[in-house]
């Protein structure tokens, strides 16, 4: 549905894109994820025809977003970043305003306008003037705009910034309702917001792919990262010594605070240790405080990713 | 044409949401029935030549203020990417954004229209001259909106596009007007000069005269104006 070869952009002297390629078939949710300055929005950018590329092609359900930008085009929904919206219209106004510029039919325009107020939860401000909606109610005004032609590839780029969590829920929930109907492309710079909706996630820093997969995938590929932590009352050394004699332990790095032994473990390949980890405290008879996964390997992969990139930028800079 | 034309619909819409807007309507039937006034003695023919004549000299500070923003703000706001990634040519985003403007402008001229009801009411004015006049005003007014179009696609900021306006259409007015009218300026720079002067192709007009070559001036310098405001537009893309 959305194919991208060797896209590459500068802007100037400044390398923002520098040869992403990926292709996402139709349903999926895909989660575009990096860190501020990735280049995620320039390859929006130029997936929706915005911006040319310096190279490298993108087509849409086939059609080349250079070549045929119009065909390309309206087979996209699309809200930017920042969601830009005339704040002097009225809700209703504004989306009868942009199926026109779709080219709807008057009945199919005033249907789908019905449909997308009614999904996206602005029926009781349908006639208030945007520039007076509250945040959350302009996100919900840019999807139900990039909804309204019922394209066949959704593009949000970072759809959640600036909303209270409440609204962030809301709005994620919103999104999983669009999986199957549509191909959405989901950018963001926040893990949680992509590992559970999304079917493919494409993780991208300094311009480049740097890694790609399912969830499941990726966080098995980085699994020897998921650390596990055990806070015990019990002398460290012995500690130490107990878990070092586990199997398919790697490391283990303890400290003492308050009378407290915590212990952070590396498995050796992604193995789920607690079970063992478990049964050594029992077994050694000490009062357990706290066991507990050291949380998504994906987190930390992505939290590794994104610090080595700015560390990049400081040398170069 | 109709996403054109839905483009024009939502540009008047939003002009008479901004408050430019009313100080230019001010400003402008302000300053016309001064001109008016001005020129409405007993006794006097009952034309509004003079009025049209200095309602020109108006237009050149006005018709800049309502074109200023008219693509700058798009660039301001973000909303130029919804409407550059909608499946419509980056021409028909200019067209329809001056057709807008132009509409504005035609109610800008109602006053004109009054001033026509009040010499009918006191005399018997000849309605050719006043037809043709409103006509050429229109035109007038679609070509500096045109090179306001041009200048509000250059730049984010609108009181540069607004000077960059006033300074283009000073060459078609201020300069062509003036310059012809010393005495070093060669006789063929002169030619030049009084052609490219808007005050005098809209003299006709104003004389109820309207003649090929004066509608073939203002024809080609919109559409000029309005290509070159298209290719600025286009090549923001590339930058």
């Amino acid at each position: 549905m959305i194919e991208v070869s060797h896209l590459v952009k500068w802007y100037g002297p400044t390398l923002a894109v520098g040869d992403i390629s990926f292709a996402i078939s139709r349903g999926q949710i895909i989660g575009f994820l990096g860190p501020n300055g990735a280049g995620k929005s320039t390859t929006l950018k130029i997936i929706t025809g915005y911006l040319p590329p310096t190279s490298g092609q993108a087509s849409i359900d086939g059609q080349n977003v250079l070549t045929a930008p119009e065909a390309a085009r309206a087979r996209i929904g699309y809200l930017p970043e920042g969601n830009p919206l005339y704040p002097e219209m009225r809700v209703t106004e504004y989306l009868d305003f942009r199926g026109r510029l779709f080219e709807m039919p008057r009945a199919q325009r005033r249907q789908r306008i019905e449909y997308v107020v009614e999904r996206c939860g602005l029926s009781a401000v349908r006639q208030r003037l945007v520039g007076q909606l509250s945040r959350g109610n302009k996100q919900r005004v840019g999807l139900a705009q990039a909804l309204l032609h019922d394209p066949p590839v959704i593009i949000l780029d970072e759809p959640t910034v600036g909303l209270d969590p409440n609204q962030v829920v809301q709005f994620r929930k919103l999104i999983e309702e669009l999986k199957g109907q549509h191909t959405v492309l989901l950018s963001t710079h926040i893990l949680p917001e992509v590992e559970r909706a999304a079917d493919q996630v494409i993780i991208i820093a300094g311009g480049r792919i740097v890694a790609q997969g399912t969830p499941a995938e990726l966080r098995r590929q980085v699994g020897g990262n998921a650390r596990l932590r055990l806070e015990v009352r019990a002398p460290a050394p012995n500690v130490e010594r107990a878990l070092k004699q586990l199997p398919g332990v790697a490391a283990v790095e303890t400290s003492v605070a308050e009378g407290w032994c915590r212990a952070e473990i590396t498995p050796r390949d992604g193995d789920d240790l607690r079970e063992a980890v478990g049964q050594v405290a029992v077994a050694g008879g000490w009062p357990i405080r706290e066991i507990s996964s050291g949380g998504a390997g994906l987190e930390q992969f992505f939290v590794q990713i994104t610090a080595a990139q700015s560390q990049a930028r400081a040398v170069a800079g | 044409m109709k996403q054109t034309l839905a483009i024009a619909k939502r540009e008047i819409t939003a002009l008479f949401y901004s408050p430019i807007a009313y100080v230019v309507l001010g400003l402008f039937s302000l300053g016309t029935s001064l001109i008016f006034l001005g020129f409405f003695r007993p006794g006097d023919a009952a034309t509004l030549r003079d009025t049209y004549f200095w309602v020109i000299w108006l237009m050149i500070f006005l018709v800049p203020a309502i074109s200023m923003r008219l693509i700058s703000d798009e660039f301001r706001n973000g909303t130029i990417e919804l409407l550059m990634t909608a499946p419509v040519h980056d021409g028909q985003v200019v067209l329809g954004k001056w057709l807008g403007a132009l509409g504005f402008f035609a109610v800008l001229l109602l006053p004109l229209v009054v001033f026509a009801g009040v010499l009918t009411a006191t005399s018997r004015p000849d309605f050719g001259p006043i037809l043709s006049g409103l006509i050429g005003l229109i035109l007038t007014g679609g070509f500096f909106l045109a090179i306001g179009a041009l200048a509000s696609a250059s730049t984010q900021n609108q009181i540069i596009s607004f000077l960059l306006a006033v300074g283009i259409v000073s060459l078609f007015t201020f300069v062509t007007f003036f310059l012809p009218k010393t005495t070093y300026v060669p006789d063929d720079v002169r030619q030049v000069l009084n052609y490219c002067n808007v005050n005098a192709e809209f003299d006709n007009f104003n004389k109820g005269v309207i003649d090929w070559p004066n509608l073939v001036f203002y024809l080609s310098g919109i559409a000029f104006f309005l290509f070159v405001a298209t290719q600025v537009l286009q090549s923001r893309r590339w930058r």
